[in-house]
């Protein structure tokens, strides 16, 4: 059985057009997952869908094969399923420290949150060195670190990242990436989508072709970053050029 | 000089007060992104209560919190959960918290205006009458015990907001709503208790305001003028800049009381208000303002 599966799912803004167009996906545990395609095709639908920030409009969407459409996302991440976003979404005015304690909110027990906070130190040295300082105040690639962290002080099942690498240095990249296999390594199941595809697929068991809203193509990641229709589609001069984004 | 610093005092403790008043606002707007124009006239309400529970009852104006605290904290979360809570998803969200709570405060309005009509209304404990003096300085008692009161409200709040789980997640949900829904607060749930929070320190303020300042029903509009002057000056959705927003306009509203007269003080706000518009629209605490 699938560990997360998402069946004929419509999803969309407002009184807006559907985004999503009967998208189904199944997740299983332990592997990872890179989900590739054009802007507008729903990627990052897809992942509020799952989180819970963006209601169904019609079809299922089952964690551990209970139906969870309509979950809050404070009941969805409980469940086990956390979202990294897009945007660096640190709370600006809380030191680095008091942002991984929030990471750790649905977790009642302090000594719990103490180790997940040195483990997440020990990930990212940087934030152990910068732990009293406001979040606000960090660079870019620091928030994702932080960001990055706090999803880990909640121990999730499957780790949802929408764009990890997005506006970060080439070098700061590297160390997010490098992070993400290590988490790979601690069996931890990763749903990511990532505009650097070819980076993604590398890193990924798995690619998804996202295209208008539905699945067009799913396969091994090396077999799709072999694949000489998907290359001309979707991956472009990207795959000649090496890993370029 | 001696003149100045007397001023000064009296500023002082009646900023003290004003950010009590002001607390309850931008914490609505902080967390729930709600511009609560009903909140002065939940001040005037709970005045009310202090007022006739000192006058019947002979309960102290400011022991009287004891009870309308919670009272006003019951009410406001349902409030918020039988009407805010339905327009959450509203696109206008904003907007429609300005024609709700506009609607909210002439209904309470009426209803006050209905049961207790339009005349003044004021308790007079004891204290109201009497003054100490600190070195050469005059300290009026009344004055002296709101402003403690509201320091130590004020303190405890800061506590809250700092120290405890729910305190967390309201601080979170300030700063960054969706984050916070996705490291697990229910911010609906915070957004309630904030609301019954912010309706709390409306109803400490009002204890306050029932000996502080004469009152009737009408009057919560002017009240609500000089919040929002004081909300804005010090950043909406701030509580420090709320604070440090009424120290500095209580203080200059006495001085210009002191130096042109009475009928200028309510002047310093609107004045305070339409340059911090032109000149940093977030006020001095608040967000960037964005398109």
């Amino acid at each position: 059985m699938a560990l997360l599966e998402v069946r004929d799912v419509d999803a969309g803004y407002g009184a807006g057009p559907n985004i999503l167009k009967g998208l189904s996906l199944e997740v299983e545990a332990g592997k990872s997952y890179c989900i590739i395609g054009p802007n507008g095709a729903g990627k990052s639908t897809l992942l509020k869908v799952i989180s819970g920030l963006l209601p169904t409009r019609a079809g299922e969407v089952t964690f551990r094969g209970v139906p969870f459409n309509g979950a809050r996302p404070d009941q969805v991440l409980a469940a086990g399923i956390c979202l990294v976003p897009q945007e660096q979404a640190v709370f600006a005015e809380m030191s680095v420290r008091e942002n991984l304690v929030m990471g750790g909110y649905l977790v009642k027990d302090r000594g719990l949150i103490k180790t997940r906070m040195d483990r997440v130190f020990e990930l990212f040295p940087i934030l152990a060195e910068r732990a009293s300082l406001d979040a606000g105040k960090l660079s870019g690639g620091q928030q994702q670190m932080l960001t990055l962290g706090r999803a880990l002080m909640i121990d999730p099942d499957i780790l949802m990242l929408d764009e990890p690498s997005l506006g970060l240095a080439p070098q700061v990249a590297d160390q997010i990436f490098a992070t993400i296999r290590d988490l790979e390594d601690l069996g931890i199941t990763i749903v990511m989508v990532e505009q650097n595809a070819v980076r993604g697929l590398q890193l990924a068991d798995w690619g998804v072709v996202l295209d208008l809203g539905i699945v067009r193509f799913e396969g091994p990641a090396d077999t799709i970053l072999e694949d000489q229709r998907i290359r001309e589609l979707y991956l472009g001069k990207a795959v000649d050029a090496g890993d370029a984004p | 000089m001696t003149e100045y610093l007397q001023v000064a005092i009296f500023g002082l403790l009646l900023g003290g007060v004003y950010a009590l008043f002001a607390s309850g606002l931008t914490l609505a707007f902080g967390v729930m992104r709600i511009v609560n124009l009903a909140h002065a006239v939940f001040i005037v309400a709970s005045a009310y209560i202090a007022f006739f529970a000192f006058e019947h009852l002979g309960i102290d104006p400011l022991l009287s919190i004891v009870f309308i605290m919670p009272l006003m904290f019951v009410f406001g979360v349902g409030v918020y959960m039988a009407l805010f809570s339905r327009i959450e998803g509203s696109a206008r969200y904003v907007e429609m918290t300005v024609l709700l709570t506009f609607g909210i405060a002439i209904m309470i309005e009426g209803l006050l205006g209905w049961r207790f009509t339009g005349i003044f209304r004021q308790a007079a404990p004891g204290y109201l009458t009497e003054a100490f003096f600190i070195g050469d300085f005059l300290v009026p008692t009344g004055q002296f015990y709101a402003a403690m009161l509201s320091l130590v409200l004020l303190i405890g709040l800061w506590a809250f907001l700092r120290f405890t789980r729910t305190g967390y997640g309201i601080r979170a949900t300030m700063q960054n709503r969706a984050a916070a829904q996705l490291v697990g607060v229910n911010v609906r749930r915070v957004s309630a208790i904030s609301f019954g929070i912010s309706a709390a320190l409306a109803g400490a303020s009002g204890a306050m305001m029932s000996y502080l300042f004469p009152f009737f029903p009408f009057r919560h509009w002017q009240w609500i003028a000089l919040l929002l002057a004081l909300v804005v000056l010090g950043g909406m959705g701030s509580l420090k800049g709320a604070v440090v927003g009424a120290l500095i306009l209580g203080v200059a509203s006495s001085l210009v009381v002191d130096q042109i007269g009475p009928g200028w003080g309510p002047m310093v706000f609107y004045a305070a208000l339409f340059v911090i518009l032109l000149v940093r629209p977030r006020g001095l605490f608040g967000k960037e303002v964005t398109a």
